[in-house]
């Protein structure tokens, strides 16, 4: 899997690029506002890294598509805004507890979706477990890799919206892993990122 | 009005008390994908986000020196990855990640940080970490103003440039994110307004003990 990754130019997303542990990885940087005349033609995964100024994935949303038309993959992480660039995204926001962790007995609200998706051979649960950004519905027929308890979605793996295939998250691990905050997002990036480049196998 | 503020927005990660003080101040709010050199002129601050796209910011360099060479000050958070500004070096990231390892304490005084304790820059709600986890290593002539206790890390300083102008820097998340905290932190936001709008004084170089 050739990736490119999308470079909001923060240095979070410098961090994450940069980093050592994840050298191999990504083919091509981009940078987010160049992103709407960027040849894809050699790359096979556009990974949108978390937060980002949508106004510059809204720009590209039309090389995006044909991008998917050619049957490759997008990867929208948190604060991405994906329904205003991807078709067939419903993402509801939610106000963000911080703290939940910090309550006696807590529960993260998250629930291990299809146990059978191929990322679970790279990680687990509690290391896609931070706070919420909200959260998704899932497509009809679409995979839903991590849940709420109420239903919903924080990460799904979707090959039915239309052609092409798009993994949809409200996580944002480059954030906190390039802040040097969120060891579970560090953790994600090492399990989620060699799953990517291995070709992000549908089964475990 | 004797100020003339630019903040600079990243868009992401907004902060609508921080947004709400600088608007009840008549102090500019632009997002970075709007700015041309031209509005950079004359202004007296200009305020940097930490989640901003420093590579977009590279853009503005000269923008950014004529600022300072004219006098301007600039409070710019986060971890400085490019080179934004000719001076500094990049941000260097402290090697302890454990709660001792990321204690706060004081160097020096300064307005914006009257009244602030430094528990409450080290802890929010118990967890530790927020303030700083490294920094934009300070030129030899900053005043520092706190430093993680541990390993010295100094997570932000005062720097009168000799060409001109000052940087008020804070290596970590924007230090206005505070603003609506029920601590002693939220005095942080108004009173680095506050300061900028008394002109930026600047403080003492020597250390107290």
């Amino acid at each position: 899997m050739r990736i490119a990754f999308v470079d909001g130019g923060t240095y979070y997303h410098h961090a994450t690029f940069n980093d050592p542990a994840f050298s191999g990885i990504f083919d091509v940087n981009i940078h987010a506002p160049d992103l709407v005349r960027a040849d894809l033609s050699e790359v096979d995964c556009l990974y949108v890294a978390s937060r980002q100024n949508p106004l510059d994935l809204i720009a590209a949303r039309q090389m995006i598509a044909d991008f998917l038309a050619a049957g490759k993959l997008v990867v929208a992480l948190g604060e991405t805004r994906p329904e205003l660039w991807l078709d067939n995204v419903e993402w509801r926001p939610g106000e963000t507890n911080f703290w939940w962790w910090l309550e006696p007995d807590a529960d993260s609200g998250l629930r291990v979706g299809d146990e059978t998706h191929g990322l679970y051979a790279r990680l687990v649960l509690a290391d896609a477990t931070w706070h919420r950004h909200g959260d998704l519905v899932t497509p009809s027929g679409a995979i839903s890799v991590v849940n709420t308890v109420d239903g919903r979605s924080i990460l799904y793996d979707d090959a039915v919206s239309g052609p092409g295939r798009r993994i949809v998250s409200t996580l944002d691990p480059c954030y906190h892993h390039g802040s040097y905050f969120m060891p579970a997002a560090t953790r994600f990036l090492h399990g989620f990122l060699p799953w990517l480049k291995a070709g992000a196998p549908v089964r475990r | 009005m004797t100020h003339n503020v630019l903040h600079i927005r990243a868009v992401s990660h907004e902060m609508p008390a921080f947004l709400g003080l600088l608007k009840s101040r008549a102090m500019a709010s632009r997002s970075l994908r709007e700015l041309s050199a031209e509005d950079f002129r004359e202004r007296t601050a200009i305020l940097i986000e930490a989640h901003i796209d420093q590579r977009a910011m590279l853009a503005h360099r000269a923008a950014l020196r004529a600022h300072l060479d004219a006098g301007g000050t600039v409070v710019f958070n986060g971890h400085l990855v490019y080179p934004i500004f000719d001076e500094l070096e990049p941000f260097r990231v402290a090697a302890g990640r454990g709660v001792k390892d990321l204690i706060v304490e004081r160097v020096h005084p300064h307005p914006v940080f009257d009244g602030v304790s430094c528990d409450d820059l080290s802890f929010r709600r118990g967890v530790a970490g927020f303030y700083g986890r490294g920094a934009n290593p300070a030129p030899p002539d900053a005043v520092v103003l706190h430093r993680l206790q541990r390993d010295g890390s100094p997570l932000d300083w005062v720097w009168q440039r000799p060409r001109g102008g000052q940087i008020f820097m804070h290596g970590g998340n924007s230090c206005w994110m505070y603003a609506a905290d029920q601590t002693s932190a939220a005095r942080i936001a108004p009173q680095l307004l506050d300061w900028i709008e008394a002109g930026a004084p600047a403080v003492l170089g020597k250390e107290e003990e």
